[in-house]
């Protein structure tokens, strides 16, 4: 399965907010890249996650500290975190 | 052992077995704490890291150089606002019409290692403003103890640290180029533009918007950081001895107890290293043993106290040592809001003391750390350090609890003790106040803001109730 691969702005905008808390650990955050921490996430589906994004959940501030993402970035951002599949991918399997 | 298993320790051995049962509102930490609610595929909102204030901007623009800040600000429809990470508590931001997010304005621009000075955009956060100096072998000479926020941001709430001999991140500034209104890019020192570059350093944004800024930085060092326990009126009994003795120096009190947690930092010596761990959900643990107790009548302080003194007492100190942009800040992962005053140094002791007797006179619901802090005077307009040495005193309630009725109840004391209010946090005062606050430059900063925004363009509510009578 692939996820959707951010491009150049959205990388900075990661760069920028998500990574001062998902690459160290004493945040509580699951880490970038951790696949067992990611997977309990990517359960809750894309919908259920980018709500609690845009909203705040347990430490995780409102929008993740991104104002400057809109919902397609942090769309694809969720995918790339959480290994979710793009719609794209999805289609060209047949699965929606 | 770690303080917080201690804690809950106590917590389990203390107060349960001597009551039988737990009660008060332990908060379970899964809860959204977003003021409104999100749909998918309906407009995203923006809402601050507190929680407590939001909007829906019907135009939400990044632009990534100079030449879009000019150009989105100048095009910008309604009333327009900036934002950078978002941690203000007081309503700076919010705005129904357009919103520029600086978040792709950040990195180095250009470094002079004679002068040790560097200038960075505007919307770089302070998280990567430190590798990014230290890349350079440079390092801002005081930070924050969290460093979430951009460097443009702080600098236009005079966000601050403590020590004695530091001033808050706007005294670093040594220039700036601002983005206004009108579609110019100003550029603003002591030389050029002087009157803008006063007002600027300290704005809340009502100027413009920054693009990039210059830092007065010092060559790359180390620190090393001490958190201890100690006793509340002993710390207060040797104050002034403790901020001339170290380069920082503060103290969190704790309502209703009273030992108090003491950091006290200064340069690093050979053979320093770290020891215990620092611990973000401390706050959260304290409050589920002032939650389990503090209901009992009557002895439900004292017992807290005792719970607190025999937990904490106990424990070792704390120590941090590493370069300083990595000692400074802390991790910050429980959501509260803040009201923070200065008051003139002198005052903070007394100040504090009132503070805590008003808590526990009142029986104000708060177990959430104060914190108190030095800072140095400083020579810009509306910076809350002014033309004199401040102490800032800050008051925090946990973010799912209502704070209004407990900080209503502390925010007269400041005001006794001609307090500023801190600009990025929550405070009531409106502009005729301020105005008394800062006699020597208020009308300056109007006249400058008024020739770069003549038709308020920056003005939201907020900011129209603290600068427009």
């Amino acid at each position: 399965m692939s996820s959707a691969q951010p491009d150049a702005r959205q990388i900075q905008l990661m760069t920028n907010n998500c990574l001062q808390c998902h690459t160290y650990a004493e945040t509580g955050a699951p880490i970038l890249g951790d696949t067992d921490q990611w997977q309990a996430i990517a359960a809750q589906g894309e919908e259920t996650i980018l709500k609690n994004v845009v909203e705040g959940i347990r430490g995780m501030p409102p929008l993740g500290y991104c104002s400057a993402c809109s919902e397609e970035d942090f769309r694809v951002l969720i995918r790339f975190f959480a290994n979710l599949p793009a719609p794209s991918d999805l289609t060209s399997k047949g699965e929606q | 052992m770690e303080r917080r298993k201690f804690i809950q320790g106590s917590l389990a051995l203390g107060a349960s077995a001597a009551f039988g049962s737990i009660t008060g509102c332990i908060n379970k930490g899964d809860e959204p704490q977003a003021p409104i609610t999100f749909e998918p595929g309906q407009p995203t909102p923006w809402i601050n890291w507190a929680g407590n204030h939001s909007c829906i901007p019907s135009t939400r623009l990044a632009p990534s150089s100079e030449d879009e800040l000019v150009g989105a600000l100048k095009s910008a429809q309604g009333v327009v606002r900036a934002v950078g990470a978002s941690h203000s508590f007081s309503p700076v931001v919010p705005t129904d019409d357009t919103l520029i997010a600086t978040d792709l304005l950040s990195g180095l621009v250009s470094h002079d290692p004679d002068t040790l000075q560097a200038t960075i955009m505007a919307g770089t956060r302070m998280h990567d403003m430190g590798p990014i100096l230290n890349s350079i072998g440079q390092a801002v000479p005081n930070m924050p103890d969290m460093d979430y926020p951009s460097i443009g941001g702080a600098v236009a709430n005079s966000v601050h640290a403590t020590g004695d001999q530091f001033g808050s991140m706007s005294s670093y500034v040594t220039g700036f180029k601002l983005a206004t209104v009108t579609g110019e890019l100003l550029e603003c020192n002591a030389d050029k533009n002087p009157q803008i570059f006063q007002a600027g350093r300290t704005s809340v944004g009502a100027l413009g918007i920054m693009s990039e800024l210059t830092l007065q930085n010092q060559a790359s060092y180390q620190l090393t950081e001490t958190n201890a326990i100690e006793n509340l009126e002993d710390v207060l009994a040797t104050i002034d001895e403790r901020r001339k003795a170290h380069r920082h120096f503060e103290f969190f009190p704790i309502p209703y107890a009273s030992v108090c947690i003491t950091v006290t930092t200064d340069i690093a010596k050979p053979g320093d290293s770290n020891m215990g761990e620092d611990d973000p959900q401390a706050v959260n643990s304290l409050r589920q043993v002032f939650d389990s107790v503090s209901w009992v009548p009557v002895i439900g302080e004292g017992l807290y106290d005792k719970i607190l003194t025999t937990a904490l007492g106990s424990e070792a100190e704390t120590v941090r040592t590493g370069p300083s942009y990595k000692v400074f800040p802390h991790v910050r992962v429980v959501r509260f809001r803040e009201m923070e005053y200065t008051v003139p140094a002198d005052a903070g002791p007394a100040c504090i003391r009132e503070i805590l007797d008003t808590v526990k006179t009142k029986k104000l619901p708060m177990s959430f750390p104060m914190e108190y802090r030095y800072v140095k005077a400083d020579d810009i307009w509306l910076s809350m350090f002014e033309g004199q040495e401040g102490c800032s005193i800050s008051i925090h309630q946990y973010g799912d609890l209502d704070y209004k009725a407990v900080f209503a109840e502390i925010e007269p004391i400041f005001w006794k003790y001609s307090g500023r209010p801190h600009w990025g946090k929550i405070h009531t005062l409106d502009a005729k106040r301020l105005a008394q606050l800062y006699p020597r430059h208020w009308q300056d900063f109007q006249q400058v803001r008024k020739e770069l925004d003549p038709q308020g363009r920056l003005m939201n509510q907020h900011l129209q109730h603290i600068f427009e009578a």
